[in-house]
């Protein structure tokens, strides 16, 4: 038995200035579904409203993939999600979505043995999921037919795992947007 | 109807990952909207179609994806591409500003995410990018990322 890894979040800083409310132009403030009278829009928001059609149908998409109902278990997005924020180093994504797979499945297990470095503690699905999350987010990418065998036989179907390619794929652009125009720090 | 994705991953309407990948409308439609919103947006922010065709096509080559090179490389001989436009789609170094900066970033963040840090986006202001255009590269270069890793994910689906 290991020690649970205690992750509190953390405050994201942009390295260029945001998008400010009072200076947004109406695609921009439709982007972000705000009014200008809105007073709270996150930094990270307000920073990739610059572009607001690429903000805008990124988020779109994003939500779809880590929210959609049915198909593969919100948990196992999140630890797709986790997989390919260690290897991209995005340390902030990296907690939320730790925090957020311990809340779903009431347990700080998984996302202990990943903090501490020691896969081999998991499970033989999360194991599965993890590894596939970690080799496909090499650049290039290193997996193999291998990793989706092993899928299949802790019981994925192709919808699940189509819903894990893409868990996992769009926290390979997620990661490059949080971490390189911005940095974490501690709360 | 078969789409970028599809051609990226080799999926043609007789494929049982076509249909399964069709379990998703909204992955579909969100991918291509995507796509679109990085590659021919309707406000470019002053970074070319051709620019980013060329820069997609850099990246997919250093995913080791010779299907998405191929698609770019067509695409990109549409668009009246430079000599120096060429030589950021073939992945050479040696470029005149900004275009250096750009591929210099380009390169960096596709490869090694994890190394990037404050004066990464500092060299691309220096290069004279607005911050428009620093989110924008951003947005291009993370998708291009994005698409190389479904593409294989479904190329290995069909694989196994």
């Amino acid at each position: 038995m290991i020690s649970s890894v205690r992750l509190k979040p953390l405050n994201w800083q942009p390295y260029i200035a945001p998008v400010k409310l009072s200076e947004a132009t109406p695609e921009q403030l439709e982007a972000m579904k705000v009014t200008p009278s809105a007073k709270k829009v996150s930094e990270y928001v307000r920073t990739l409203a610059h572009d607001p059609e690429s903000y805008l149908a990124r988020t779109v998409l994003f939500n779809a993939i880590m929210y959609v109902e049915g198909g593969l278990a919100r948990p196992d997005r999140e630890l797709g999600a986790l997989g390919a924020s260690i290897v991209n180093g995005c340390k902030f994504c990296a907690v939320v979505h730790a925090r957020r797979h311990a809340e779903l499945t009431k347990s700080d297990q998984v996302v202990t043995a990943l903090y501490l470095d020691k896969p081999e503690a998991l499970g033989q699905r999360d194991a599965a999921i993890y590894s596939f999350a970690r080799r496909l987010s090499a650049a290039p990418s290193e997996a193999t037919a291998d990793d989706i065998a092993a899928l299949r036989s802790v019981g994925m179907d192709d919808r699940e795992i189509i819903d894990l390619i893409h868990a996992i794929s769009i926290f390979g652009w997620a990661n490059r947007l949080m971490h390189v125009l911005g940095h974490a720090e501690s709360g | 109807m078969i789409d970028a994705m599809d051609k990226a991953a080799g999926l043609s309407p007789d494929d049982a990952l076509f249909a399964a990948r069709r379990f998703r409308p909204e992955f579909v439609r969100g991918a291509e909207e995507c796509r679109l919103s990085v590659l021919h947006p309707a406000n470019d922010q002053g970074l070319a179609p051709n620019l980013r065709v060329a820069l997609a096509r850099r990246m997919a080559a250093l995913n080791a994806d010779p299907v998405l090179v191929a698609e770019y490389d067509v695409q990109l001989d549409q668009l009246d591409p430079t000599e120096q436009l060429l030589a950021v789609a073939q992945g050479e170094t040696a470029l005149e500003e900004p275009l250096a900066t750009i591929a210099r970033h380009a390169d960096l963040v596709t490869m090694t995410p994890k190394k990037a840090e404050a004066s990464d986006i500092a060299l691309l202001a220096q290069a004279g990018l607005s911050n428009p255009q620093i989110v924008a590269l951003s947005e291009l270069i993370a998708f291009v990322n994005f698409q190389t890793r479904v593409a294989t994910g479904l190329r290995l689906m069909r694989s196994a």
